[in-house]
């Protein structure tokens, strides 16, 4: 007999949509399970700029999309402040650009009701040392940075202390019916192939390009563009604000400062599978090439790595857009239902990260509807979790360095934290120096099941600095070993799979200071290491 | 914003190796100071474009320059570091101590003027116990003598006749605590046919930085960069006797102050040894040495090591008939110009000259050669062996040789 759990709603998906809609369901007092086939953010939602959009970007073309925006930029700040920088943004025009779109620009956003503000020349160049000098026009707008790792993990979190369950590595192998209505999906564990029956009401499928396949499983058509972007990571964070290039929106026009890193991209191909990682030298030359006009020299600054992701953008009709561009960012949410005929399946696709809330809250109003549930949405006030923890750490003896990165970090975790760093010496190594993360705060944000290197680095940034774990991984790796948190098999494993990983994403970008990092992990986990292909080592 | 979000961006190139980490003498006796990596390339990153990180242990970091040498990615640490300071000492202010520290040239100003006092006074135990106390200079560090007959008082030309030209830097150390080193590079290049001007000048701003007087720094490097380039203009060659001086103004001035004159400036700037082997590559060198039969171990200072310059003190030494050389090749001394004097730094200075003077006491020999004052008050508080200036053993070399009719 397979376990069974008994729920109201299944969400599919782990995305920032799909944590979305399970703290929104749990808020409004629904049962819910959330499946996902991987981690916290596999997929769309942590291969993205992290741009919390103000709106500004679409005000031209894609009005609706322009005022949904702005308005969930401001309950973000508010919500989730531990995930979002408020670093603002700004609009460079450089002479390439077509003079005529400057004013129509700013009427737009005047008429959607996003702030923008002219700043002088030679101010923005003060303000943003890297900017192109022969800008014409800058104009400020109220953009910011999120977070998505901690945005997903922490919307999770508050779900699952408020009663929401959620099981990670479990992929979806069968939504199953009852006449024409959905009764329960049966997921399969990823690492031990163990499986297990949800028995629900309503299934939500939030699996971003991955919606199709879920589709295909509840057998209903649902025909997505998987858009697929490149984006590339600076070696350092080289602004303080978002950089925009004030044009109609293209490829390789905006740059989002991440922590310490900026993000640079992006480009549009669409491709046929979800899992299309791939990345593509010739298009990440175009990228930087492109960006050379916002940013003079990008394409001799370190990088890195670069990765991809894909927008799943939803279009009724079937005239297709190669560049996915003029597809609408707003947000598709499907009763399958009233389309199809199948009763407990929805789809909600589309939107953007900026607007994630909002999209679970209008799945949510849907599902209440069905449910007859008369709870009006709070998650436009109720505030996740804050991050910031400087009122901690007072009397703990670590790099000061280390010790900033906790202030904005620690979060709910930070006593926890701090009581482990002031007692235990051990506690205080600062095992990833790259992002300064102590053993601690790895201990601290641990999560459950199966011990996964690139978990922990959702987490915590471990290894996301410009050495990519070249040092971290195998003292993380270590270190479980020695205090019981993993065998040496399972060590073996996440080594080899959090090195793999890395390596394609270095790979790309491998010219110059990246390719002797590169040669220099590879030596250290391949020849020192004796890291071999079957993830042996003699570590 | 912050006037230190300095620009400078050779740390993109570290690739966390910890070269530099693994070959720096603090890091190497203590685990109190977080390392060149770190409070280097690390922390610049962390703070390009975000907040200022003020880590204290900086205080720890002596710029002796080894990590520079040591990186294979030529990131310029020891200027990534010498800005680390000056944050520390922004955020937190400069103890008084560190402010008399970082000017020697004050210090040499007063303290040559009332020479036998202050000669006398600094060997008067309740004195030192009382300086320690109110100063925080530590009271069994030994200081170096001072001279009321300056090199100044001494010396003051200001223009060369000869053909070859040379312009001396005359450094801090040179002008008040030892002018007879200074003596003795004048009559050197004097043996050598060589007419020696002084130009105007202020301390090289080494002690400065090691402080995180950053700004002060910065204009006595300016003011010495506009005065020296008068002379290499007019076909000057600057030589210096103080290794510490030479790399300010070959590497440092360059790298903080970012200007063509600095690194137009660089390319004049010789240490005195090393011009005498060019002098020696060139044929034209005065070989003339008498014999001197002696065994001595030569200490190269931090400094002279991050030149890159090789060793041109025992090349030119080895010259001397009977003049037998031997590289001790020791770490750094643990003196660091005004790290050693300070209280609270004193113990890392003891343990880091261990080694010179193990060294030193193993080889036994006649006495010491090195370049820096700092790194002679340091030998001479740790060794009984008597410490000299390559210049004063040539000008010894070049005075003995018997007069010919």
């Amino acid at each position: 007999m397979r376990p069974i759990i008994e729920t109201e709603v299944v969400v599919i998906g782990g995305g920032v949509t799909g944590v979305g809609v399970l703290r929104d369901l749990t808020l409004r007092g629904i049962k819910a399970v959330l499946v996902e086939q991987r981690d916290f953010v596999h997929g769309t939602s942590s291969r993205n700029h992290g741009l919390l959009h103000s709106g500004a970007r679409y005000a031209v073309r894609d009005e609706e999309a322009a005022i949904e925006s702005y308005r969930e930029n401001l309950i973000l700040k508010k919500t989730v402040p531990g995930s979002v920088e408020a670093t603002g943004g700004v609009f460079a025009k450089v002479p390439e650009d077509e003079d005529d779109y400057v004013a129509k620009w700013v009427k737009a956003c005047a008429k959607v009701g996003i702030p923008t503000k002219e700043i002088p020349v030679a101010e923005a160049i003060k303000q943003e040392p890297y900017l192109n000098k022969r800008v014409q026009a800058v104009y400020h707008v109220p953009d910011g940075a999120v977070d998505p790792f901690t945005l997903a993990i922490d919307v999770a979190a508050d779900a699952i202390t408020r009663g929401a369950k959620v099981l990670t590595y479990s992929e979806v192998v069968a939504i199953n019916k009852q006449g024409s209505t959905v009764s329960s999906v049966t997921v399969s564990n990823r690492y031990t192939g163990e499986k297990t029956d949800i028995h629900t009401k309503l299934v939500i499928n939030a699996a971003g390009p991955w919606g199709s396949h879920v589709a295909t499983l509840a057998e209903v058509p649902l025909k997505l563009i998987n858009n697929k972007g490149l984006l590339t990571v600076m070696n350092h964070r080289i602004n303080k604000q978002v950089i925009n290039r004030l044009r109609m929106p293209g490829d390789a026009d905006i740059f989002v400062p991440a922590h310490n890193v900026t993000i640079f991209g992006t480009t549009g191909r669409n491709v046929e599978s979800p899992e299309d990682f791939s990345l593509d030298r010739e298009e990440l030359e175009q990228m930087l090439k492109e960006g050379e006009a916002l940013v003079p020299g990008v394409t001799e600054m370190r990088m890195i790595r670069a990765f991809t992701g894909s927008r799943p953008l939803y279009q009724d009709t079937d005239d297709s857009d190669s560049s996915g561009r003029n597809v609408t960012r707003g947000l598709a949410l499907l009763d399958h239902s009233t389309r199809d005929g199948l009763e407990g399946f929805i789809t909600i696709t589309g939107g953007k990260l900026t607007t994630f809330r909002y999209m679970a809250e209008k799945t949510v109003d849907l599902v209440c509807e069905k449910f007859g549930v008369n709870v009006a949405c709070t998650t436009h006030e109720e505030q996740v979790a804050h991050r910031d923890a400087k009122q901690f750490f007072k009397e703990t003896d670590i790099a000061p360095a280390a010790k900033t990165k906790l202030f904005h970090w620690a979060g709910k975790n930070a006593k926890e934290i701090e009581t482990s760093l002031n007692n235990e010496t051990e506690d205080k190594i600062v095992v990833c120096e790259c992002e300064q993360i102590t053993w601690a705060e790895i201990k601290a944000a641990m999560p459950e099941g199966r011990f996964n290197l690139t978990d922990i680095r959702r987490r915590t940034r471990l290894g996301m600095g410009p050495c990519q774990g070249t040092f971290c991984n195998q003292r993380v790796a270590a270190l479980a070993v020695e205090k019981g948190i993993a065998t040496q098999e399972e060590a073996d494993w996440a080594l080899k799979d959090a090195v793999t990983n890395r390596v394609k994403g270095m790979g790309v970008v491998a010219t110059g200071e990246t390719s002797k990092q590169l040669q220099m992990m590879e030596t250290i986990y391949k020849v020192s290491l004796g890291l071999n292909e079957e993830g042996k080592s003699n570590v | 914003m912050h006037e230190l979000s300095f620009h400078e961006t050779t740390f993109e190139k570290c690739l966390k190796c910890n070269a530099c980490t693994v070959n720096c003498p603090i890091s190497n006796v203590s685990f109190d100071f977080g390392g060149p990596k770190h409070l280097g390339p690390e922390l610049k990153r962390m703070m390009d474009h975000q907040e200022v990180i003020d880590d204290a242990r900086i205080e720890l970091c002596t710029l002796c320059g080894t990590c520079d040498a040591s990186c294979p990615e030529n990131v310029h640490v020891s200027t990534l570091t010498s800005y680390a300071k000056a944050i520390h000492a922004e955020e937190n202010g400069t103890k008084f101590r560190d402010l008399i520290l970082s000017n020697a040239e004050l210090v040499g100003k007063l303290a040559s003027t009332f020479a036998p006092i202050t000669n006398m006074t600094m060997k008067v135990k309740p004195v030192r116990k009382a300086m320690q106390k109110v100063l925080g200079i530590h009271a069994d560090r030994q200081f170096p003598t001072y001279e009321f007959s300056n090199f100044k008082r001494r010396y003051n030309k200001k223009h060369a006749t000869t053909e070859k030209k040379v312009a001396y830097f005359t450094g801090c150390y040179a002008t008040y605590n030892a002018p007879d080193v200074a003596d003795s590079f004048i009559k050197v290049m004097e043996y050598n046919g060589i007419d020696v001007a002084i130009p105007e000048q202020k301390c090289c701003g080494v002690p400065m930085f090691a402080n995180g007087q950053m700004k002060q720094g910065l204009k006595n490097a300016q003011f010495n960069t506009n005065s020296l380039l008068e002379y290499t203009r007019q076909g000057y060659d600057i030589v210096m006797t103080c290794t510490s001086c030479t790399s300010a103004f070959k590497k440092e001035y360059a790298s903080y102050l970012k200007t063509e004159e600095a690194e137009e400036l660089a390319q004049h700037i010789y240490d005195a040894d090393e011009y005498l082997r060019i002098l020696h590559e060139e044929g034209v060198l005065n070989t003339n040495f008498a014999t001197i039969n002696a065994k001595v171990g030569y200490y190269a200072p931090c400094h002279m090591k991050g030149q890159g310059i090789g060793n041109p003190a025992m090349d030119i030494l080895e010259l001397i008939p009977g003049f037998e050389i031997q590289d001790m090749a020791a770490s750094c001394c643990g003196q660091c110009g005004t790290f050693g004097f300070k209280e609270e730094k004193y113990p890392y200075s003891l343990e880091l000259g261990k080694g010179l003077a193990t060294v030193v006491e193993e080889l036994d020999a006649d006495y010491t050669v090195t370049e820096c004052g700092m790194c002679k008050n340091q030998l001479d508080q740790l060794t009984n062996k008597q410490v000299k200036h390559p210049m004063q053993i040539l000008k010894t070399a070049y005075e003995k040789v018997p007069v010919t009719s």
